[in-house]
């Protein structure tokens, strides 16, 4: 028997409700936008410096204290790129995991889970 | 030099041995040989999961690509890096949640069939095995450089080393050992990378000039190991003790043009500062790409350089998702959190490594342009050290060099190896710890014999085509199968046979010598540029004319990848989340 309540909680989420699905559907569209967004970040950095390099050929032979761009960019500037959009990633997909466990399963509600991160 | 290395190789050997019999007490039911209990903190993870990953193609491959062909093969060691950001922001978390511990078992669990588990395990068969022959090579001609054994010994030696330990101790002991072999490959590729940088001055900024063939900085006589064809950028005299363009000389100075030439084994080249650096064949980089160029021409002939880039780059960044060998450490995490966190500290770990192979490269460029001789282009670490610091010290960072190599090798094709008997042992027989070793020594032996037969592909290469496969597979299925409902089995059949089928014959035809000029190399020797987008095609195409058998269970199947920890402990997943791992609140 489904357990349904006024308000959608984790019951709903358990027995597959409409409301459960509508919820568990949120937190995966906002989950996919985040990542989403995070990989044409990293993918807008990266793969642009070829293409420009194609449009200005210039670009692939400039030198910047004596080293090649090209060295400079692809061996090590690209690297504190990734780390940053990692490290952003991960603490927002964190806070969204977060904000769904408050909003579904409050702290002050005694649902199913008493002792949430905010309790 | 052979002493030292010797010793080095064997301790780092013995060392994986016993580290990994600690194992062997604690590994009693499958579930401990297949994940290690799931105890492991991120730290350690992280370390196990990019001392698994960074294989003979970053070890000695990457340089010796960079050196050969320029810097646009940075390429490769930018998307290995870059593949676990993409595996952080879409699969770690929910695949971690779902709780499976191979691709196939994700599969099956997903979409509920046995016969798309069938399909997903050959593909794990055919990435597992594409990816262990480089490692074999690997060690072939590391210890033929190092104590001067014929090809097959380091490949056989690999082999009984590797499959023994793993029908011995299975996982538990190859995660301590696994970690332990991130520390080691980074010591033994930094320290020497370091030290050559400090002990080197910068006279050779010249060999760095945009467009400019290497010249050698000051007199050097090269010796010939094996007879070898090479080219001269420009005409030089050079002193000849041997036999040249089937002539012998005798100390002689000899005017040699700016064309191919061929020396016998034995002969010694010598060279007066600022002479041109001879290049031998296997150095060679295509023509019209310049060293200091921002494009990837590895596997082509470098006619259309911004699109053969691009096939790395989306081989590289999608393909780290699909390799069966990394995914199984994921289930080693408490949670999806903790998996996130892991993926992240993996990319620090692995941007760390990656700047080292970097410096060797362009210390080589600069100061060892008689290393454009060598036979191999994955020789070229293994050489360096003692060219450019002579006595004890050079012989002492060789060593550590060649250990490290060993250490890269025994780590990617101990995991490689887990996964492929695994799926194997699993799928195909009966399961169980018993057929699981067996499966182990019959898969290694396979690979070990295989790998006699590759012998000319650079490792980063070979490599970076077991990644294209994997992306045009494997990593449509996960990144479907965690984020869209509609999928279906059919699809997902589809997708990994048409996409992965395609570029494996791709990569086929090129290594047999299919295409060797214009479009037909570039989109056959970086597949990954049509497949992958073929495979995503064809998966999704697929399932939606075939919605009449989605999944019953989908729900409850993306409520357990989606939902946070937090929420589900109570429900249905008593056993795997551990009190105070999660960080409070934000």
């Amino acid at each position: 028997m489904p357990v349904q309540h006024d308000i959608p909680g984790p019951g709903d989420l358990r027995d597959d409700t409409t409301a459960g699905r509508v919820l568990i559907g949120s937190l995966m569209r906002a989950q996919l936008g985040l990542s989403l967004l995070c990989l044409m970040l990293a993918l807008a950095v990266t793969v642009s410096f070829p293409l420009v390099a194609a449009l200005v050929p210039a670009v692939g032979r400039t030198r910047v204290a004596g080293l090649p761009l090209t060295l400079i960019v692809l061996g090590f500037a690209f690297y504190p790129v990734f780390m940053a959009v990692g490290w952003f990633y991960h603490r927002q997909a964190r806070q969204l995991e977060v904000r769904f466990t408050d909003l579904v399963d409050p702290p002050g509600r005694g649902g199913c889970d008493a002792t949430g991160p905010h309790a | 030099m052979p002493d030292t290395a010797i010793g080095a190789i064997a301790f780092v050997t013995l060392l994986t041995i016993v580290v990994g019999a600690r194992g062997i007490r604690v590994a009693r039911t499958p579930d401990d040989f297949m994940v290690a209990a799931r105890q492991v903190p991120p730290g350690i993870n992280a370390a196990a999961i990019s001392g698994e990953y960074l294989s003979a193609a970053s070890f000695l491959g990457i340089a010796g690509l960079i050196v050969s062909q320029g810097l646009g093969s940075l390429w490769y060691s930018v998307g290995y890096t870059a593949g676990y950001l993409v595996l952080l922001l879409l699969v770690a978390a929910p695949l971690r949640r779902f709780g499976a511990y191979t691709i196939p078992d994700f599969a099956a669990g997903r979409l509920g069939s046995t016969s798309l588990r069938r399909v997903a395990t050959t593909l794990v068969l055919v990435i597992g095995w594409f990816y262990l022959l480089p490692q074999m090579k690997g060690a072939g001609i590391t210890l033929q450089w190092v104590l001067g054994t014929p090809y097959w010994i380091g490949v056989v030696v690999l082999g009984v080393v590797v499959s023994g330990n793993i029908a011995m101790g299975g996982m538990k002991g190859i995660t301590f050992v696994q970690c332990f072999q991130y520390w080691l490959k980074l010591c033994a590729i930094g320290i020497p990378a370091l030290v050559l940088l400090v002990a080197t001055g910068h006279e050779g900024a010249r060999n760095l000039q945009p467009g400019r063939a290497p010249v050698f900085t000051r007199a050097t006589v090269v010796q010939v190991p094996q007879t070898v064809e090479f080219t001269l950028s420009r005409p030089a005299r050079v002193t000849v003790s041997g036999l040249v363009d089937q002539r012998s000389y005798r100390d002689q100075a000899v005017p040699l043009c700016a064309c191919r030439h061929v020396a016998a084994a034995g002969t010694s080249l010598g060279f007066a500062a600022g002479a041109p650096a001879p290049t031998s064949v296997a150095m060679a980089a295509p023509g019209g790409v310049s060293w200091d160029s921002p494009f990837s021409t590895a596997g082509t002939d470098g006619a259309h350089p911004l699109a053969s880039t691009y096939g790395v780059i989306i081989a590289t960044f999608f393909g780290a998702i699909g390799l069966p060998h990394i995914l199984v450490r994921f289930y080693t995490n408490p949670d999806g959190e903790a998996a996130r966190r892991t993926t992240l500290i993996v990319v620090l770990l692995l941007s760390t490594f990656y700047l080292f192979p970097t410096v060797l490269a362009v210390l080589t460029r600069l100061h060892a342009p008689q290393l454009y001789m060598v036979g191999d282009s994955d020789d070229v670490i293994l050489a360096l050290p003692s060219l450019l610091l002579p006595g004890l010290p050079g012989q002492l960072l060789a060593a550590l060099v060649a250990a490290g190599a060993f250490a890269a090798f025994l780590s990617t094709s101990s995991g490689l190896l887990v996964s492929v008997s695994g799926a194997l042992s699993h799928d195909f027989l009966r399961g169980g710890v018993t057929s699981f070793r067996w499966c182990a020594i019959a898969a290694g032996a396979v690979a070990t014999i295989a790998s006699l037969l590759i012998g000319r592909f650079n490792l980063a290469l070979l490599v970076g085509w077991a990644f294209a496969i994997a992306a045009s597979s494997f990593c449509p299925l996960l990144v479907l199968g965690i984020w869209w409902r509609q999928l279906t089995k059919a699809g997902a059949a589809a997708g990994i046979v048409v996409g992965g089928g395609a570029c494996l014959a791709a990569i086929v035809a090129t290594m047999a010598g299919a295409a060797t000029h214009g479009w037909s190399a570039v989109l056959l020797g970086q597949p990954a540029l049509w497949s992958v987008p073929l495979a995503f095609g064809v998966m999704i195409v697929t399932s939606l004319f075939t919605q009449a058998t989605v999944p019953g269970n989908v729900g409850q199947v993306m409520l357990r990848m989606h939902q946070p920890e937090a929420l589900s402990r109570h429900d249905y997943r008593p056993l795997t989340v551990e009190r105070g791992r999660r960080s409070p609140g934000r």
